[in-house]
């Protein structure tokens, strides 16, 4: 019997539920979980902090599905974004955008998928002890693959077009970008949540499924604690939100007879445990790793119409070798993130958005960060209301390494035919020619002085074999509490090099498993039709 | 600290008004901190401000019910600061309130936060472009001036021919 999605703002009274399993977080790796054990035949209830996505007719015509997605980039981030997209870490010096809604990250990602490079696989197993290899991933990720119609869609915009002449031109490496959409639309708005139901994100893939095979799932619900009775989680404790996240006095009391998958991300799910003061070997939010992006915007000679087309389907792996790596990509851009990002004020932040807003292109770079064990790395505090609070220091390595990406972008812009490339700094640079590109050398990232962001945020509980440095067991299960379970990427001992997604969909799939096993449950693949995998070389 | 800060500096805040501002509709600003904000913006957006952006202050308050708790204490907490006549003699050089000044004169303070060693002020610097500029180029009445064209739900005619892939003759899928 189908089960259905309820809106923790309708509800009008406090409520107790008793499922086999509570998913805490419905986001790449809480959609995961809920299908496959809807699947085995357990009672799975979902819990989602933010608001749901209905579907239905919408305004923009026959395609328009999702009508609370308009596209509006403020009213967007704002309800879809934790912290209405306004997210930083503590000393403000790196913005830190997370999904906060039906679905999570999934739902608002640039549907860009790569898989767990095998140079951190390998480190994993050697240094942490974790099972995961490149080879008994495969099964997992042909799943994802094959489920996600994950494929190589090589309509490129003005973005990677330029990518792609650059590269060229300077004889590096370029390559086609899988993504995880279906007869995508190129409205460019995948980061905004996609209105025409072609990403297949987790409102439109795993949660529906899961729904229709018996799961329950909670929006605008946040989980406050977690119960401790001795060795095991007895209760889930989780407070309804209003329309604009503000808690209301109505509760949620979930008593799980089997067992808590906190599937929240690496920051919701660390900041459960600190709530609940449940901290095994006191590393609960220690070695938080963040993939830091720099950013720079190419002028081009002709309008680039940057908020169209499909946002991220070409990339650069040239330097991306390596624990200090990094993976330039390209995307599109809209006026608000443009502004919002600025570090400029008046005429001058004027003539930049009409200089380099319609004649822009955009290429940024992902930086692997949290390989080497002396380097700094994040740590999850709570604030005095018990919000979370992330400290995160940039190792020298890393800031080396972002200087270099900021070079080699200026070059590729160039060689790409851009008249100049503006980087967002304080004050402010533009650089016409690759005789000026020494002033990069003398950029400070201290906040405030480049404009850096996230959107990957890994660690905080991590997994390892040794019992005295690590959170989760190698079988997902936290330490000190027999029946929960961590699943999403908190787990993750450094950074993945990549972006995660499908990673963290397959780890999922993994720990849906070993739960189905433990339980003496059946697991199924369904998807194992198609062997190939759409990452060249992999 | 902050918790006895916040109520002297408003006590001492007495900003100058230049727009009406319905104070019973505010959730998280109040009458005072919603008029500093509304010079902020016009100070980090120029003149025609209030023009393209009209609903500023409502905007700005109901995207603080979304900040965390700590976050929306020291937003309000810097409007309080940067209206305070003796910190804008050490911000800008004039022993005024920051909304009692003109724009140039704003514009010199913000100028010395942006490039203060002091993190705190260039934060509460970016913060108040983060949020003026946002909420500038988010009203329609701005794109016309960088050539944005708006969002396809909107105006599903842009999809119908993909002119940022010129060279690529195939189709938008419908």
């Amino acid at each position: 019997m189908p089960g259905s999605i309820i809106e923790g703002r309708r509800i009008a009274e406090s409520q107790t539920r008793t499922p086999d399993f509570c998913i805490v977080g419905s986001g790449a790796s809480g959609g995961v979980c809920a299908l496959k054990l809807a699947e085995a035949g357990f009672d799975v209830l979902v819990l989602e902090e933010g608001p749901n996505i209905p579907h239905g007719p919408g305004h923009g015509g026959p395609s328009h599905v999702r009508p609370s997605f308009t596209e509006r980039e403020i009213d967007m981030y704002k309800t879809l974004y934790q912290e209405g997209g306004g997210r930083t870490t503590s000393d403000g010096g790196i913005k830190v955008m997370q999904g906060r809604c039906l679905g999570g990250g999934t739902t608002v990602n640039w549907s860009a998928c790569l898989p767990p490079p095998v140079f951190t696989l390998d480190h994993w197993r050697t240094q942490f002890g974790l099972p995961f290899t490149r080879q008994n991933l495969q099964p997992y990720l042909i799943e994802v693959v094959n489920y996600l119609h994950i494929h190589q869609n090589d309509r490129y915009n003005t973005s990677a077009q330029a990518l792609i002449a650059g590269c060229t031109e300077l004889g590096y490496r370029w390559s086609n970008l899988p993504n995880n959409t279906h007869r995508c639309r190129e409205c460019g708005s995948c980061g905004v949540g996609c209105p025409y139901d072609r990403k297949q994100s987790g409102i439109v893939t795993w949660l529906p499924a899961a729904v229709e095979r018996g799961a329950t799932i909670y929006t605008d619900t946040k989980v406050n604690h977690l119960k401790r009775d001795g060795e095991r989680v007895s209760e889930v404790q989780a407070a309804f939100l209003d329309a604009k996240t503000q808690p209301t006095k109505r509760t949620l009391t979930v008593r799980p007879k089997l067992g808590v998958l906190l599937a929240a991300g690496a920051i919701g799910t660390p900041s459960i445990l600190l709530r609940s003061q449940i901290n095994p070997n006191e590393l609960v939010g220690k070695y938080t790793h963040l993939h830091p992006v720099t950013i720079c915007i190419g002028r081009y000679g002709q309008p680039t119409f940057p908020a169209y087309g499909v946002p991220d389907n070409m990339m650069s792996d040239q330097f991306a070798a390596g624990p200090t790596g990094y993976l330039i990509e390209t995307g599109s851009f809209f006026p608000v993130l443009s502004a919002a990002a600025s570090l400029d004020y008046g005429e001058r932040m004027h003539r930049l958005m009409r200089d380099y807003y319609p004649f822009g292109a955009i290429m940024y770079a992902h930086h692997c960060s949290g390989f080497a064990p002396d380097q700094p790395y994040g740590t999850l505090k709570l604030d005095r209301y018990g919000d979370p609070d992330l400290e995160y220091q940039l190792a020298p390595d890393n800031m080396q390494a972002m200087k270099h990406s900021l070079i080699e972008m200026t070059k590729i812009h160039l060689a790409a035919g851009a008249s100049s490339v503006y980087h967002i700094t304080n004050p402010s640079l533009e650089i016409s020619s690759t005789n000026e590109l020494h002033q990069l050398n003398d950029i400070s990232f201290e906040p405030q002085r480049t404009t850096i962001f996230t959107v990957h945020v890994m660690g905080g509980c991590r997994m390892g074999a040794d019992g005295a440095r690590s959170v989760v067991k190698p079988d997902f299960r936290l330490r000190g509490a027999a029946n929960v379970w961590v699943v999403d990427a908190s787990i993750f001992p450094t950074g993945l090099g990549a972006n995660p997604q499908v990673t963290i969909y397959a780890l999922a799939l993994w720990a849906a498993r070993e739960i189905c096993t433990q339980h003496n449950r059946p697991f199924a693949l369904h998807q194992q039709q198609e062997e190939t995998l759409p990452w060249a070389g992999y | 600290m902050g918790r006895i800060l916040t109520p002297i500096l408003a006590l001492l805040a007495w900003p100058k008004k230049v727009i009406q501002i319905d104070e019973d509709a505010l959730n998280f600003l109040d009458g005072k901190t919603a008029h500093i904000l509304f010079a902020v913006g016009e100070a980090v957006t120029g003149e025609d401000f209030r023009v393209k952006v009209p609903h500023f202050i409502p905007l700005i308050d109901e995207y603080l019910a979304y900040q965390r708790r700590q976050q929306r204490e020291a937003f309000r907490q810097g409007l309080l600061l940067v209206e305070n006549a003796l910190a804008n003699l050490v911000f800008g050089g004039r022993l005024r309130g920051f909304s009692h000044m003109s724009i140039a004169d704003r514009q010199r303070v913000l100028e010395h936060l942006k490039g203060s060693d002091t993190q705190l002020l260039r934060n509460l610097y970016a913060a108040f472009v983060n949020v003026s500029a946002s909420a500038y180029y988010a009203s329609e009445a701005t794109w016309k001036d960088i050539h944005y064209d708006g969002v396809s739900v909107d105006h599903p005619p842009l999809l119908q021919v993909a002119r940022w892939r010129s060279n690529d003759p195939r189709p938008v899928e419908p």
